[in-house]
């Protein structure tokens, strides 16, 4: 039971970062950003790199993750700012061309062999029946402390108050005499290299590859629909939920329905499973599960 | 030489119907469909199925197109209370499950192996001249897709289509029930689009999961964005030029001495590029749709 829970967590803390930045841009620019799960990837690579040059693993993820906001930021200014004033659907468009680039770039540059990170081994803490390994703990840990961080930053700060401002009204918060494009700028830095060290956190443990930000798309994008695009937290609570019923899917004995002793379903299907969830949410609570705004019909 | 330009041209007018397809859809009605490569692979493996079990391939084609259009009614059913960025993402996600689907059911689909030996449709001939009639038979296809495409655009119902993407709410006050214009859309898309996967798997002998992959549908989205969104000629251009950039990096990766991971890195960047630099300086695409303006 408690390793079920550990499953939880270290697939949640997967998520949560990066579909925290991309709710959270979502939420400013106002169209789903295909290539935020690409910048997942380079992060990742990038720590590797950093790393193959010798600098230790922590400076090596700091380097990365400035790094891949300043390219966040650098793609916003160069293209999506552009693409946004012929509305949202070209800016959409326009973030897959990005997305192909940096795969086709990383693919060019690193190969398409998957690049192991060489850590040191050692033996996983017991906590009763679970286990963890020192970097899993890490993981999880790191998430945590910037989870509380953020929501800190987000709801007892003044840069916080303004986020969320120009979150839910633009034309008023404009008005009102915020930045909006500074805020724009610096939220866009920040999920940059969010999703930067959530890229690097997972490759910690399955290697930087190509298809890491193609694996973890629908998924996040997932997480961030049932969370509601726009609310950064609900995107948490959403990777919560999906890492939960993933984990659930496939350590649940479905046995008794078809009246035989064991009945798992294939491990190639969780994948699958996230999707599910994103659809039934599409169909049934199409802005999220904690939408409260009135709209205009 | 000759060969390799028949299989290019043949290729290229299999991903032309797709694209045609496509654009009834997105350059039309202005849907954002990032699952159509679905039609396509249910095409394929309704043809790979029903000849496996002893069917006929008009038979294969005419399941798939059928099963296609059930799919993309249900997309557009789906699709009734949706934002149209939150919709992409939804036919996106029915993509990938139905590839999910295909990779592991392996008694119906044959799993990641597929299912191979689909026979040629010109075995009789001999053997320059089976592929030539079936680049023949690839053209007429298209041809006849495109010309009866270009008519129903200029019709009633094309009019009716372009009204809903320009002003959805005077097209509804005009009297035009928008959700049955957005279904017979899509369902029009995925059947010429469920044709073409057919006639890929006839080509290929083999239909497999691959054909499913995300990518395919990006690259079907970057030919009809360059060629230009709403206009029949313009997503032949994209197709063509689409097309020939992909076959030149195999001579590129052969003159300049390429590894494959490279050569493969070079298409899909190629691609990228072309897309981005389109979006950003040319976004109605190359040959632009023509909208009559009605002087004021």
């Amino acid at each position: 039971m408690l390793q079920f829970l550990v499953d939880t967590a270290l697939r949640a803390s997967d998520l949560a970062l990066i579909a925290l930045g991309l709710s959270m841009v979502y939420g400013l620019v106002k169209f789903p950003n295909i290539a935020h799960v690409q910048y997942a990837m380079l992060g990742a690579y990038l720590t590797f790199f950093l790393r193959a040059a010798g600098v230790p693993l922590v400076g090596a993820i700091v380097l990365s993750c400035a790094a891949t906001g300043l390219f966040t930021l650098a793609m916003h200014l160069l293209v999506f700012r552009r693409l946004l004033r012929s509305g949202p659907a070209i800016a959409m468009i326009g973030s897959l061309a990005v997305a192909m680039l940096i795969v086709a770039v990383l693919q060019g540059v690193a190969g398409s062999f998957p690049r192991m990170f060489d850590l040191p081994l050692s033996a996983p803490h017991e906590f009763g029946d679970a286990r963890m390994t020192n970097t899993q703990l890490l993981t999880v840990g790191t998430t945590l402390l910037l989870l509380v961080l953020f929501s800190l930053l987000l709801f007892f700060t003044r840069a916080g108050r303004a986020m969320r401002a120009l979150a839910s009204n633009r034309a008023l918060a404009d008005a009102s005499g915020l930045n909006a494009e500074r805020i724009t700028r610096v939220v866009n830095f920040g999920s940059g290299a969010i999703a930067g060290l959530g890229g690097s956190m997972l490759a910690l443990s399955t290697g930087a590859h190509l298809n890491l930000g193609h694996d973890l798309l629908l998924p996040v994008f997932a997480a961030a629909i049932l969370g509601g695009l726009g609310n950064p937290l609900g995107a948490v609570a959403g990777g919560v939920l999906i890492a939960f019923t993933e984990t659930a899917v496939t350590n649940l004995n479905f046995g008794f329905l078809f009246g035989k002793p064991v009945a798992f379903l294939p491990v190639a299907y969780i994948g699958a499973a996230s999707f599910l969830i994103l659809l039934l949410a599409l169909l049934f609570k199409p802005y999220g599960l904690f939408d409260r705004q009135v709209r205009r019909v | 030489m000759s060969d390799f330009l028949i299989s290019s041209f043949t290729i290229a007018g299999i991903y032309a119907l797709m694209a045609l397809g496509l654009n009834l859809q997105a350059g039309w009605s202005g849907l954002l469909n990032f699952g159509h490569i679905a039609f396509a692979g249910l095409g394929a493996y309704a043809t790979g199925i029903v000849i496996q079990a002893g069917g006929s391939g008009w038979t294969g084609a005419l399941v798939g197109v059928g099963l296609a259009m059930a799919l993309g009614w249900a997309v557009a059913r789906l699709g009734r209370q949706l934002g149209s960025d939150y919709w992409g993402i939804a036919t996106l996600a029915i993509a990938e499950i139905l590839r999910t689907i295909a990779t592991n059911e392996g008694w119906l689909t044959g799993g990641a192996q597929g299912i191979s030996a689909i026979p040629s449709l010109f075995d009789g001939l001999p053997r320059p001249w089976n592929a030539v009639a079936f680049l023949g038979l690839v053209l007429a296809v298209v041809a006849v897709a495109a010309l009866s495409l270009r008519r129903v655009a200029n019709g009633r119902f094309g009019r009716a289509l372009r009204l809903m993407r320009e002003e959805p709410q005077l097209a509804a006050c005009m009297g035009y029930d928008l959700k049955s214009l957005k279904t017979r859309a899509i369902m029009a898309g995925a059947a010429v689009t469920a044709l073409a996967g057919s006639l890929y798997a006839h080509y290929m002998s083999f239909a497999g999961p691959d054909y499913m992959v995300a990518s395919e549908t990006f690259l079907i989205w970057t030919m009809v964005m360059i060629g230009g969104m709403g206009n029949t000629a313009g997503v032949l251009v994209g197709v063509l030029l689409v097309q020939a950039a992909y076959s030149a990096v195999p001579f590129a990766k052969d003159f300049f001495g390429f590894g494959s991971d490279l050569a493969g890195a070079l298409r899909l960047g190629l691609i990228g590029l072309i897309l981005l630099a389109c979006l950003l300086w040319r976004s109605e695409g190359l040959v632009p749709e023509k909208l009559r303006k009605i002087p004021a």
